[in-house]
């Protein structure tokens, strides 16, 4: 295979978003006709990689060859020109659309007057070559996203691509349709293109790739041939550091248990879920990207409620079935999405922090007390070392880090009693990290019970007193401290026989 | 200082704008910076600018209400035919008259905030329901001949030279304006309309708020279509139409973002007094109505171009730190 | 409802599935109208003649034209809320020109007409297009505007009858072919004609496919290159189009035009629009079910003025109603549609509102997003 000249050549690729590196130097090769796996811990660069291939971002250094000539991107359109494409986890398709002309929308070259019927055979056509049984002239809205997914592809063949670049499509999808999928990228591999493929979980890596690369921090690991690595290795290449790295978690006595989760499920999302969390105790879940952590999550703060099971909180069962609910029995939950679901950056700092806990702060005739406001505020911004000019400077003009601990503040700012913590140092600097880490200590200490989800696997390592592995929607595993090591937990989590 | 200007950017150059329109206004009429002008100034539009003060609420929240005008002309027409049947005192017609006004509100709040549907097209509907509903009530009769106390309340001054309808402007406008900016209901009202979903993992409740919001939006309008009633001593089908123009006009000029989030109560009174500084400034110059009017769009257009502008050139620039 | 695990699809009605929603509207629609018909023909003497046919086709040349136009711009998730201006300047002008060019024949008055129009569309497509602000705030500032333009114009003088040429007061009244007392009226062929053209474009050209595609899923459209500005841009200047012929059709009809000529028009389209089953979320409805959106509302007009309970007042409140019926009946459709089983229970509410109102223009700050 590697006889065969590149079609996509990637070299010396660095990006920065301010003093964040994403990508430091990575070089990647992808031959016609393979499956290239590019695997990896979230933040170590993948998506990057991705959106510098199909022009969403420009790379600060570097250089793109394709098929022998070099190459700049500027949007996914020039990107689809050149036959190099992507298809996302959550299917970017027209739902109004049928599924033919979802395939044939974006063709230049079939001129001013739409042929149905011509259309509708081609579709036809490209879709049982793919072995997919859909009408092409249903509505893309009416399918599954497995079957998005397959209209797709179908649109990457009709357009030629020589690349195709598939960013975590299993992530959403059953077994059952895991397997339609890669047979789907097994004949396309035949044809001789080249796909560039994002995965989370190794066994379905090992199934489908021919090739596969670590990123860590943004670097180049290693590119090995499949049948050269274990999944050991790959794993030890992707974490990579040592919990030692890690600020380690103090040892102190755990106190009753305050959560109590007996077989929670949500229909086709988590299911037979139970674990018990005791007052200053760090519970860690650890597991990939879409195993369902979050998930459990929102159903604890009431969010998207679980359809089974039970929870307790201090031993009385609880109906939870709005934030407000969850807030109410002392339960908070910080957002792995700070942007969109965790704070309002245009409004100051004194405002978010106060954003959960405004009926404290009312008045019986409904005016806010901004003198005990600034109060509370200065006093989180202090004990969190937030570093802003002023309580009133707008959360936008903070730092990534000095974001996350104001939305950390918001929540302490509740005096929660369990506060579930969804990858609260993703995305933020090292020092920032190290701030964070102390404080969720601290919070153990004075009593309140954590749940922290991380995908940072030595991180919740070093935090945690148990930690909890989930895979698929369901817990693989639950270890105490001194049984859980990164090779135990990530064997749980990714799923090896 | 600078902290407040780089903050309310909009605000100071409205202020200027406001200014310059003042110092225009008296060089064309010597009487123009008298007492009794600036009473008159406010008076002439009176009902617009009480709508005004709630439609900067929703608009803020990230919602609309296009129903506005047509609620005023339905509730002075409710008040109107209760008058005409005579069977209860003018004042309860009066009460019933402001509370369709809430009616109608409450109506539309909940196609919003409890089905979900767009508060864009729901007014719409209300736009041209409610109107249609107040030529339903009046047919082409014009109404009149109401008690000698309201129409007195309408047309003279009360206290001094100030007219009952102008006290309630300031006292609805103080009340609005601490609500907002001190009141937990405003603090609400900004979060939701930066992000409902941030809102809502909050615990705060959005779609109450929707509710309430909308309610209040109908009541205001309900009073100012009385209050119109009253100036005006008749009530037609047609009362206040196409004044939703004039209040959305005032309030995206005030500084307050189409897509919700945003604004102050200052910009918003500056906006007002700029509106109607101008039209006033083109009435002495003798321009007519309908040319005030496509002034007022000018600068409805204008008030949203310029701030996209200068936010793009600013997007150039490179992107803050994360 | 069984889901083979296969595709997701229901196979057992493959037939009915394949119908296009937009097919199951317009038959909807076309069944209410016969419908109500039959329903007034059974509660008004001498209801189903040949005069009030007449009437009906007649009256709704107007609204049916600018409807078609509406709904090309509400495809594409943006709002038109200029065409009753648009209509009256269009109206207007072409009247000045005819009564001082009193030989002009009717074809270059119709495109002087659609001219005047486009123009109008083309300042509002700018604005949404290129300039980047909100339809409906482009279109509420540009309905004031003009008209403003249009009054300071004309002056407070009337466009009357006398001044025009003699075809102009005759035109209404032309007819192509009678079916006994039932007449068709050139003006309502070429209503029908110039929408089914439409109808045709947007089910058959390739531009016409894309502007279903930009109102369905803007990022989807942005990924697949589509060139949505210039599209958008299009698609405003056709809705002045509309307008500017709706305009040439309001000058035949009534004759004498002042510069309030057609206000109140654009709710009265947008109403149509909306009944007709084009939906306010963008992405879906044709050009045929505006059509017959507003046959049904003007059907419903003038007959329920017949009915000796009902006063011709009734008409806005029924119109509202019918509005707010049409969204409802559109959210319920989607709903079903949409059926993502995982994602839909993390999105809180499926669809966001459309036009505009909620969709956030602000710069997100380039952070990385992993």
């Amino acid at each position: 295979m590697s006889e065969s000249a590149p079609v996509l050549t990637m070299s010396g690729i660095s990006k920065r978003f301010g003093t964040t590196r994403a990508l430091e130097d990575v070089s990647l090769i992808l031959y016609p006709g393979e499956v290239h796996a590019v695997v990896g811990e979230n933040g170590a660069g993948k998506s990057t990689l991705i959106k510098i291939m199909t022009g969403i971002y420009s790379a600060d250094r570097g250089s793109m060859t394709l098929a022998g000539q070099k190459v700049s991107v500027s949007n996914s359109a020039e990107a689809q020109l050149l036959g190099i494409a992507a298809i996302y986890q959550e299917p970017l398709i027209f739902p109004d659309l049928s599924v033919a002309e979802n395939i044939f929308i974006g063709h230049q070259d079939r001129g001013r007057i739409v042929n149905w019927d011509a259309m509708n055979d081609e579709a036809a056509l490209l879709l049982a070559k793919l072995d997919l049984d859909i009408d092409p002239q249903i509505l893309a809205a009416s399918l599954t996203v497995a079957s998005q997914q397959g209209v797709e592809i179908a649109k990457a063949i009709s357009l030629d691509v020589r690349v195709l670049i598939m960013d975590e499509p299993t992530a959403s999808l059953s077994a059952h349709e895991v397997n339609r999928l890669f047979q789907q990228v097994r004949s396309l591999r035949e044809s001789g293109v080249a796909i560039l493929f994002i995965g989370h979980r190794l066994e379905e890596v090992f199934e489908i790739a021919d090739r596969i690369t670590v990123l860590r921090d943004g670097r180049h690991i290693s590119t090995t041939p499949t049948n050269e690595v274990t999944e050991e290795v790959l794993i030890q290449e992707m974490v990579g550091r040592d919990v030692s790295d890690f600020f380690i978690r103090t040892e102190h006595p755990i106190g009753e248990r305050v959560l109590k989760v007996r077989s929670l499920g949500r229909q086709g999302v988590f299911e037979d879920v139970s674990f018990e969390v005791g007052e200053g105790e760090i519970l860690g879940f650890a597991g990939l990207v879409g195993a369902g952590r979050t998930d459990v999550a929102l159903a604890l703060f009431g969010v998207a409620p679980a359809d089974t099971g039970s929870i307790e909180v201090d031993g009385v069962s609880v109906r939870l079935n709005s934030p407000r609910d969850a807030l109410a029995l002392g339960i908070a939950y910080l957002s792995e999405d700070r942007r969109r679901l965790g704070l309002s950056v245009p409004q100051s700092v004194t405002a978010n922090v106060t954003m959960a806990t405004l009926k404290r702060y009312t008045s019986s005739i409904g005016l806010l007390d901004s003198i005990a406001e600034r109060d509370d505020a200065r006093g989180l911004v202090e004990k969190l070392r937030i570093l802003t000019p002023s309580l009133s400077t707008p959360v936008a003009q903070l730092s990534g880090g000095n974001q996350q601990k104001t939305m950390l503040a918001k929540w302490l700012n509740v005096n929660p009693r369990i506060l579930i913590l969804d990858e609260p140092t993703r995305g933020i600097d090292v020092g920032a990290k190290a701030d964070v880490h102390q404080f969720i200590d601290d919070l153990a200490r004075s009593g309140i019970a954590i749940v922290l989800i991380s995908s940072d696997l030595p991180e919740v390592l070093a935090m945690s007193d148990r930690v909890v592995a989930m895979r698929e929607g369901q817990i693989r595993g639950i270890f105490g401290r001194d049984q859980a090591t990164q090779e135990r937990v990530m064997t749980a989590a990714v799923g090896t026989a | 200082m600078s902290d407040w200007l780089s903050r309310h950017r909009w605000e100071a150059v409205l202020l200027v704008v406001l200014v310059v329109t003042i110092i225009g206004n008296a060089a064309l009429s010597p009487f123009y910076l008298g007492f009794g002008n600036f009473i008159n100034l406010f008076w002439l539009s009176i009902e617009k600018i009480i709508v005004v003060v709630a439609m900067a609420f929703v608009i803020i929240n990230g919602e609309i209400d296009l129903s506005v005008a047509s609620v005023m002309g339905f509730s002075a027409a409710v008040m109107a035919s209760m008058q005409v049947s005579g069977d209860i005192p003018f004042l309860l017609a009066v009460v019933f008259g402001i509370l369709a006004g809430a009616l109608a509100g409450l109506v539309q709040g909940l196609l919003i905030a409890r089905i979900g549907l767009p508060s864009l097209v729901v007014t719409l509907a209300g736009l041209i329901g409610f109107r249609g509903a107040a030529r339903v009530i009046l047919e082409d009769r014009s109404i009149g001949d109401f008690p000698e106390w309201f129409d007195r309340l309408g047309q003279q001054p009360l206290l001094g030279p100030i007219p009952l309808a102008l006290i309630i402007f300031f006292a609805i406008l103080a009340v609005a304006w601490v609500v907002l900016e001190r009141g937990s209901f405003g603090r609400k009202v900004y979060i939701i309309g930066n992000s409902a979903d941030v809102a809502r993992y909050s615990g705060i409740g959005v779609s109450g708020v929707k509710l309430r919001l909308f309610i209040v939006s109908g009541l205001t309008a309900g009073l100012a279509g009385v209050l119109f009633a009253a100036r005006l001593g008749s009530v037609r089908g047609s009362l206040a139409e196409f004044f939703e123009l004039d209040i959305i006009t005032m309030v995206l000029l005030g500084g307050v973002s189409i897509f919700g989030g945003s604004g102050t109560m200052f910009g918003v009174v500056l906006a007002v007094f700029t509106v109607l500084n101008i039209r006033n400034g083109l009435g002495l110059a003798n321009v007519d109505g309908i040319m005030q009017t496509g002034v007022v769009g000018l600068l409805l257009l204008g008030s949203v171009l310029v701030p996209n502008l200068i936010e793009r050139r600013r997007t150039r620039l490179p992107a803050p730190e994360p | 409802m069984k889901v083979s695990p296969a595709t997701g699809m229901n196979r057992g009605s493959g037939r009915l599935r394949r119908m296009k929603p937009e097919r199951v509207k317009e038959l909807t629609l076309i069944g209410i109208i016969s419908l109500s018909v039959v329903t007034f023909g059974f509660l008004i003497e001498n209801y189903l003649s040949g005069r009030f046919f007449n009437r009906v086709i007649t009256s709704v040349v107007i609204v049916g034209i600018l409807a078609a136009g509406q709904a090309l711009v509400i495809i594409t998730r943006n709002i038109d809320l200029s065409v009753g201006s648009a209509t009256g300047v269009a109206a207007y002008l072409t009247g000045d020109f005819l009564a001082a060019n009193t030989s002009t024949g009717p074809l270059v008055a119709a495109v002087i007409a659609i001219l005047v129009g486009s123009t109008l569309g083309a300042f509002n497509g700018l604005l949404v297009a290129y300039g980047r602000i909100p339809a409906i705030i482009v279109t509420l500032g540009t309905l004031a505007l003009f008209r403003t333009m249009l009054s300071l114009y004309s002056g407070g003088q009337n466009i009357t009858a006398d001044t025009l040429p003699d075809w102009v007061l005759q035109f209404n009244q032309v007819t192509v072919v009678s079916f006994g007392d039932f007449d068709i009226r050139l003006v309502s062929l070429v209503a029908v004609l110039t929408g089914l053209g439409l109808h045709w474009a947007l089910a058959r050209l390739r531009w016409g496919r894309r502007l279903y595609a930009i109102g369905s899923n803007p990022e989807a459209a942005k990924q697949a290159g589509l060139p949505e500005q210039r599209l958008v841009f299009w698609a405003f200047v056709g809705s002045g189009a509309f307008a500017g012929l709706a305009g040439f059709m309001f000058m035949a009809r009534i004759g004498t035009i002042s510069a309030t000529a057609g206000a109140g028009l654009e709710l009265e389209s947008v109403a149509a629009a909306v009944v007709g089953g084009v939906s306010i979320f963008g992405g879906a409805g044709t050009i045929l079910g505006a059509l017959l959106g507003a046959s049904l509302i003007k059907t419903l007009e003038l007959s329920l003025v017949r009915l000796p309970q009902v006063s011709e007042f009734w008409r806005d409140a029924v119109l509202g109603i019918l509005i707010l019926v049409g969204v409802l009946i559109d959210l319920a459709l989607q709903r079903r549609l949409s059926r993502r089983p995982i994602a839909a229970a993390r999105s809180d509410s499926g669809s966001s509102p459309p036009v505009t109102v909620g969709e956030h223009s602000r710069a997100s700050e380039g952070a990385p997003d992993e």
